[in-house]
C-alpha cells in the first residue's frame, strides 16, 4: 500500500484578476450594499460589553491594556528612582537602609529594563502594526492576549516583591557568586519571573514577525513598507536570538538556586563567567532592542513633519539590519575588566566602534528628510528634537566607553549611570512619549494638549539634564555604581545635590504627561481623522471608532498611498477594496506572500475567550510556586497550563472550513485554509523553533565555554553518560522524527490508516527515547561536578522537548481520529513536523556531545 | 500586471521578476559574514590562550588569512548587489514605487549598502588582528 502512487489532493489556489485595474477600483458599491456589509462587519468584530470585556482578544484592546500596564510599570520603576536619588541627595544620608538600597537599584534597572522597555515595544506594535499594514488584526490575537496576561502577571509578582522586602538585590544583571549565594527568594523572583516575562516577549515576537511577513495589505511590496516595520521586523529577529541565551541562563542558574548543580561555582568546576557571556549576549542587543522600534517612530513622525516622503529609505533599512546584526558583537564591552586577552577585547572594541555607522546613517536620514521638507512644527517633533540631541551626547560617551583603556577607568562609576541614561532617555523615553503624542488621536480618537506637552517635555528634558549631565562629572570624580551612601569631603556632594533636585523636576514633567493622558477628554469635539496630515496607512483609521481595523483591505501601490493616491480614502470606506463584508460573521483578515503581498489566503482571527487567561494564571502558576520551592503545585499547574492550552488550540484552531475559498472581493476567490508555508502557523513555527534553537545552542555553547576555559574538562576520570544508552536515545528520536515526516506525507495522500499508525508509533519510539536519555544519565550526580550538571542539564532540556514532541504527535493523531485532521486539511500535520525537524537537530547535537564528543575531547 | 503607476524606467528590462522568495535572507549575507568572521576571531583567540590549543601567532596569522577570505566574499556579493540595483547603468538611486522591478531593485541596493556596512565592520575587526600580538 506504501508503494502505490498515490494522487495528491486538490488544494485551491487564488482566483481571478490580480492587480486590481483602475476601472475595477473605480466602480461604485451600491449604498444599500454599502450599508449591509458595513453593518455585517461591525457585528463581526464587535467588542465583548460589560465584565466581559476583559476577555477580548482584539489587537486594539489588548495593545491598549499592554500600554498602559508597561507604563504603569514604568511610573513604579520611576518612584524606585526618585527613592534612590532622594536617599543620594546628601552625604551619609540615613534614609533608606543598605538592603534596601540594592533591592530599589536592583528592581529599577530590572523593571525598566524587562516590564518596560521590551514590553512597551510589543505593546505599541500590536496596537500599531495592523493599522500600518491595513490588517484587520495581528494574526494570532490570542495569542497576543496571553502574551499581555504573562507579562501582567509576571510583572506584579516580580515588581510586587519590593513591596514585601523580598525583592532582587543583586543588581539587574545578577551576578553569580553573590546572585547564587543570596538567601532569600530575590533571586529566584528574579529570574522566574522574568523568565515567564521572556517567554510572552518571544510570543509577542513571534506574532510581529509574521505579522510584518504575511499580513501586510495586496501590492505593498518590501521596497514599500512602512518603515517601523522593518524596524519590527529587525527587533522581532533580535529578540529571537538574544532572549533565548538569557533563558538558557536563567534555566542553568535556576537549576543551581534550586538543586545545588554547581555551574556558577568554581571549586566545583563551574565559572561565574559563563553567566556573564550569556547575559550580555542578551543584554547588549537589548539595548538596541529597545532602541530601534523608538527610533522606528521617529521614522514614522519625521516625513509627517516634513509634509515629504522619507530621504534616504534604503539607506534606513540598512541602518535598521546592520545596528541589528552589529549589536550581536558588543557584548564583550560590558566585560573589559574581566582580563580577557588585549585582542580579544579588540574586536570587540571595533564593533562598539562600527555599530556608530548605522545608527548615525538614521540620524542623518532623519536631518536630510527635515532639511528637504516644508516643516510643520507639531508637538511629538519637540520630543523628536529633543531625543535626537540627548540620544547624540548619550552616543558620543558611548563612544569614549567602547575603547578598553577609557572603560577601565570609568568602569562601575556614575560616568556609566550617565551615559546608558543618556543613551536610553535619548533613544527610547522621549521617542516613545513623542510616539503617544502623535498616536495618541489613532489609538483612542482624542487629541492630547499641545499647552501641556510643551509644559511636560520642557520640564523632562530640562530635569534630565540637570539629573544626568553632572553624573559624568561624579563619575570621573570615582564615584562608584550602586553605593548606598558615600562619605562627605570627597566632592561628591554638590553633583550630587544636583541630580537629585533635577530628578524632582523629571518626575513634576511626568507628572503633568500623566495628568496629560488621564484627565478626562469627554467634552473634546470630534477629531480630524488626519490630524498631522500624514501619508501613511494607519490614518485610514475610522473616526468615530470601529473595531474593524480598516473598513476595506486597499491595494496599496505606492509608500504614501494616502498622499499618492486620489480617492484612496473614499475606495477605503465605501469598501471597493478587498474583504468589505464579512457574510458568515467570522473575523477574517487577508494574509499575502512574503515579498510581494499577492493575495494568498483569507485568514479566519479568533473571537474574544478566557481559554487564554487560564493558561496564563495556570503558567504562571508552574513559574511562581518554585520560587518558594513549592515544586507539586508547580508541576500541577504547569500540566493545566499544558492542557487549558491544549483546549485552546484544538477548540479554535485548524478545523476544516464550511468551503474551500471564498470571494475576496473585487473577483478574487482566495482559499480559507492552507497548509505548510502559506499558512501563518508553519511561519510562526518556524520562528518559535529558531528562538528554541537559539537557546539550545547557548546550553551547547556552555559545554564548549567550560571546555576551553578548564584544564580539566570533562574531568578525566568523569563517569560518562552511557554509550549504549545515549544511542539508544538518538535512535529512538530519529525513529520519531522520521515516522512524524512520513505520517505527513502518507495522510497527504489520503493514507490516514498509515498516517495513525506513523503517528502511534513515533509517539512510542519518541518516549523509548526519553526512557533510554534517563537510563543513560542516571548514574551521573550533578550535584557533584559542573561536567555531570551539563550533561544533566542536556538530558532535561532534550526530554523536555520530547515530551513535547509526543504532546503534537498525539495531538495529530486525535485530530486524525476525530475529523480535525484530514487529507485536506493538514496544517497541523505540517506544523509539528518543523517542530520535529529542529527537534532532531538538536538531538542528534545532544546526543553527540553526551556520547562521542565528551570522551574524545 | 497591469498597474501603471508610473512611467517605465529608462532601461527596464521588461520582464517579470520571479518573487524572490530568497532575497530577504540574501540581506543577511554579508552580516552574517561578518558575525561568523568575529566569532571565529574570538574563539580562535580564546582557545589559543585560555586552552593554548595552538600559538598565538599561528592564530593571528590564520584570523589575518579568514578577514581577506571573508572581505572577499562580501566584495563579491557586495558587486552582485550592486548589478541588481542595477544603478550603474540606469542611474536610478531610488525606488519608491510599486512595481516588481523597483522591488527588485530595492532589494539590490538595500543588500549593496549592508554589504559596505559589513566590510567595515570585518575590517574594524581586523584591526586588532593587525594591531596587537600575544595574549595579554
Amino acid at each position: 500500500m506504501i508503494f502505490r502512487k498515490p494522487t495528491p489532493i486538490r488544494r485551491p489556489a487564488p482566483e481571478g484578476p490580480y492587480p486590481p485595474t483602475r476601472a475595477m477600483l473605480d466602480e461604485p458599491v451600491p449604498e444599500r450594499l454599502r450599508a449591509v456589509q458595513a453593518a455585517r462587519l461591525r457585528k463581526a468584530w464587535e467588542s465583548p460589553k460589560g465584565w466581559r470585556y476583559w476577555s477580548a482578544v482584539n489587537n486594539t484592546e489588548v495593545g491598549k491594556w499592554y500600554t498602559v500596564t508597561a507604563f504603569f510599570f514604568m511610573l513604579c520603576a520611576g518612584l524606585l528612582a526618585l527613592l534612590i536619588r532622594l536617599q543620594l541627595a546628601v552625604p551619609e544620608n540615613e534614609l533608606v537602609p543598605a538592603d534596601r538600597f540594592n533591592q530599589l537599584f536592583t528592581m529599577h534597572g530590572s523593571a525598566m529594563m524587562f516590564l518596560f522597555a521590551v514590553p512597551i515595544f510589543e505593546a505599541i506594535s500590536i496596537l500599531l502594526l495592523p493599522g500600518l499594514l491595513g490588517a484587520r488584526d495581528i494574526p494570532f490575537p490570542r495569542l497576543s492576549a496571553f502574551g499581555y496576561w504573562c507579562f501582567l502577571i509576571g510583572g506584579v509578582f516580580v515588581l510586587g516583591s519590593v513591596l514585601f522586602d523580598a525583592a532582587p538585590r543583586a543588581g539587574w544583571f545578577m551576578y553569580p557568586p553573590l546572585a547564587t549565594e543570596d538567601e532569600g527568594p530575590g533571586s529566584d523572583i528574579w529570574l522566574l519571573g522574568l523568565s515567564f516575562i521572556e517567554v510572552a516577549s518571544i510570543a509577542a515576537a513571534v506574532e510581529l514577525i509574521v505579522g510584518v511577513l504575511k499580513c501586510r495589505p495586496p501590492g505593498m511590496r518590501v521596497n514599500l513598507m512602512p518603515l517601523y516595520a522593518w524596524y519590527v521586523l529587525v527587533v522581532g529577529g533580535m529578540i529571537l536570538f538574544a532572549f533565548p541565551p538569557l533563558i538558557a541562563g536563567d534555566f542553568l542558574f535556576e537549576l543551581e538556586r534550586s538543586f545545588d548543580w554547581p555551574f556558577f561555582d568554581p571549586e566545583r568546576g563551574g565559572d561565574p563567567m559563563l553567566w556573564q557571556h550569556l547575559f550580555w549576549i542578551f543584554g547588549h542587543p537589548e539595548v538596541y532592542i529597545v532602541f530601534l522600534p523608538s527610533i522606528a517612530i521617529a521614522a514614522m513622525i519625521v516625513p509627517t513633519v516634513a509634509q515629504r516622503p522619507i530621504l534616504g529609505y534604503s539607506w534606513i533599512v540598512l541602518s535598521a539590519v546592520g545596528t541589528g546584526f552589529l549589536s550581536f558583537g558588543l557584548w564583550v564591552h560590558h566585560m573589559y575588566t574581566t582580563g580577557l586577552p588585549a585582542m580579544s577585547l579588540g574586536f570587540f572594541s571595533a564593533a562598539s566602534e562600527a555599530v556608530v555607522i548605522p545608527t548615525g546613517v538614521q540620524i542623518f536620514a532623519f536631518l536630510a528628510t527635515l532639511i528637504a521638507g516644508r516643516i510643520r512644527m507639531i508637538l511629538p517633533m519637540l520630543w523628536i528634537a529633543g531625543a535626537l540631541a540627548i540620544f547624540t551626547a548619550g552616543g558620543l560617551t558611548g563612544i569614549m566607553l567602547a575603547l578598553a583603556p577609557f572603560d577601565f577607568q570609568a568602569h562601575d562609576t556614575y560616568f556609566i549611570v550617565a551615559h546608558l541614561h543618556y543613551t536610553l532617555f535619548g533613544g527610547m523615553v522621549l521617542p516613545v512619549i513623542a510616539g503617544i503624542y502623535y498616536f495618541y488621536p489613532f489609538i483612542t480618537k482624542k487629541m492630547l494638549s499641545e499647552r501641556l506637552g510643551r509644559r511636560a517635555f520642557w520640564l523632562i528634558f530640562i530635569g534630565f539634564n540637570i539629573t544626568f549631565l553632572p553624573m559624568h562629572y561624579t563619575g570621573l570624580m570615582g564615584m562608584p555604581r550602586r553605593v548606598f551612601t558615600y562619605p562627605e569631603g570627597l566632592g561628591w556632594e554638590i553633583p550630587n545635590l544636583i541630580s537629585s533636585l533635577g530628578a524632582a523636576v523629571i518626575a513634576a514633567g511626568f507628572a503633568v504627561f500623566l495628568w496629560d493622558l488621564i484627565r478626562s477628554k469627554g467634552d473634546q469635539p470630534q477629531i480630524e481623522r488626519n490630524p498631522w496630515n500624514a501619508g501613511t496607512l494607519e490614518w485610514a483609521h475610522d473616526v468615530p471608532e470601529e473595531n474593524w481595523g480598516m473598513r476595506s483591505i486597499p491595494h496599496v501601490t505606492t509608500r504614501y498611498p494616502l498622499w499618492d493616491t486620489p480617492g484612496f480614502l473614499d475606495r477605503v470606506d465605501t469598501g471597493r477594496f478587498y474583504l468589505p463584508d464579512a457574510p458568515e460573521g467570522r473575523r477574517e483578515t487577508l494574509v499575502t506572500s512574503v515579498i510581494d503581498a499577492e493575495p494568498v489566503l483569507v485568514q479566519r482571527v479568533n473571537t474574544p475567550t478566557w481559554i487564554t487567561h487560564l493558561a496564563a494564571i495556570f503558567a504562571g502558576g508552574a513559574f511562581i510556586f518554585p520560587t518558594f520551592h513549592l515544586y507539586t503545585p508547580a508541576i500541577v499547574s504547569g500540566l493545566l497550563a499544558v492542557a487549558a492550552i491544549l483546549w485552546w488550540l484544538w477548540t479554535s484552531t485548524a478545523w476544516p472550513p464550511e468551503a474551500d475559498s471564498k470571494d475576496a472581493g473585487l473577483g478574487l476567490r482566495l482559499p480559507i485554509y492552507v497548509s505548510g508555508p502559506d499558512s501563518v502557523g508553519w511561519w510562526a513555527v518556524w520562528i518559535t523553533m529558531l528562538g528554541d534553537a537559539t537557546a539550545f545552542a547557548s546550553l551547547t555553547f556552555g559545554f564548549f565555554f567550560y571546555w576551553t576555559a578548564q584544564p580539566d574538562f570533562p574531568p578525566s576520570e568523569a563517569l560518562h553518560a552511557g554509550a549504549g544508552t545515549v544511542g539508544l536515545a538518538c535512535a529512538g528520536f530519529a525513529a520519531g522524527w522520521a515516522l512524524t515526516v512520513a505520517a505527513r506525507q502518507m495522510n497527504r495522500h489520503a493514507c490516514v490508516g498509515m498516517a495513525r499508525a506513523g503517528l502511534a508509533l513515533a509517539a512510542l519510539a519518541t518516549a523509548g527515547g526519553i526512557a533510554a536519555m534517563i537510563v543513560a544519565v542516571r548514574p551521573l550526580d550533578p550535584t557533584s561536578h559542573v561536567y555531570p550538571a551539563v550533561i544533566w542539564a542536556l538530558a532535561v532540556w532534550i526530554c523536555a522537548h520530547a515530551a513535547t514532541g509526543i504532546i503534537m504527535q498525539l495531538y495529530c493523531l486525535a485530530g486524525s481520529l476525530f475529523g480535525k485532521l484530514t487529507p485536506r486539511y493538514d496544517a497541523d500535520l505540517w506544523n509539528i513536523s518543523l517542530f520535529w525537524h529542529f527537534f532532531m537537530l538538536s538531538a542528534l547535537v545532544a546526543c553527540a556531545l553526551m556520547g562521542p564528543a565528551a570522551r574524545m575531547l | 500586471m497591469t498597474n501603471q503607476e508610473h512611467e517605465p524606467l529608462p532601461d527596464e528590462e521588461r520582464r517579470e521578476f520571479s518573487a524572490e522568495t530568497g532575497s530577504l535572507w540574501r540581506l543577511t549575507l554579508t552580516p552574517l559574514t561578518w558575525a561568523m568572521h568575529l566569532v571565529l576571531c574570538y574563539a580562535t583567540i580564546s582557545l589559543a590562550c585560555a586552552r593554548q590549543l595552538f600559538p598565538v601567532e599561528v592564530a593571528r596569522l590564520g584570523l589575518i588569512g579568514a578577514s581577506v577570505l571573508a572581505l572577499g566574499f562580501i566584495c563579491w556579493q557586495g558587486w552582485r548587489a550592486v548589478r541588481q540595483w542595477n544603478v550603474l547603468t540606469t542611474g536610478v538611486l531610488t525606488h519608491p514605487n510599486g512595481k516588481a522591478e523597483d522591488r527588485h531593485r530595492f532589494l539590490g541596493h538595500a543588500a549593496t549598502l549592508i554589504a559596505v556596512i559589513s566590510a567595515i565592520g570585518t575590517v574594524y575587526t581586523t584591526l586588532p588582528l593587525l594591531l596587537l600580538e600575544g595574549c595579554r
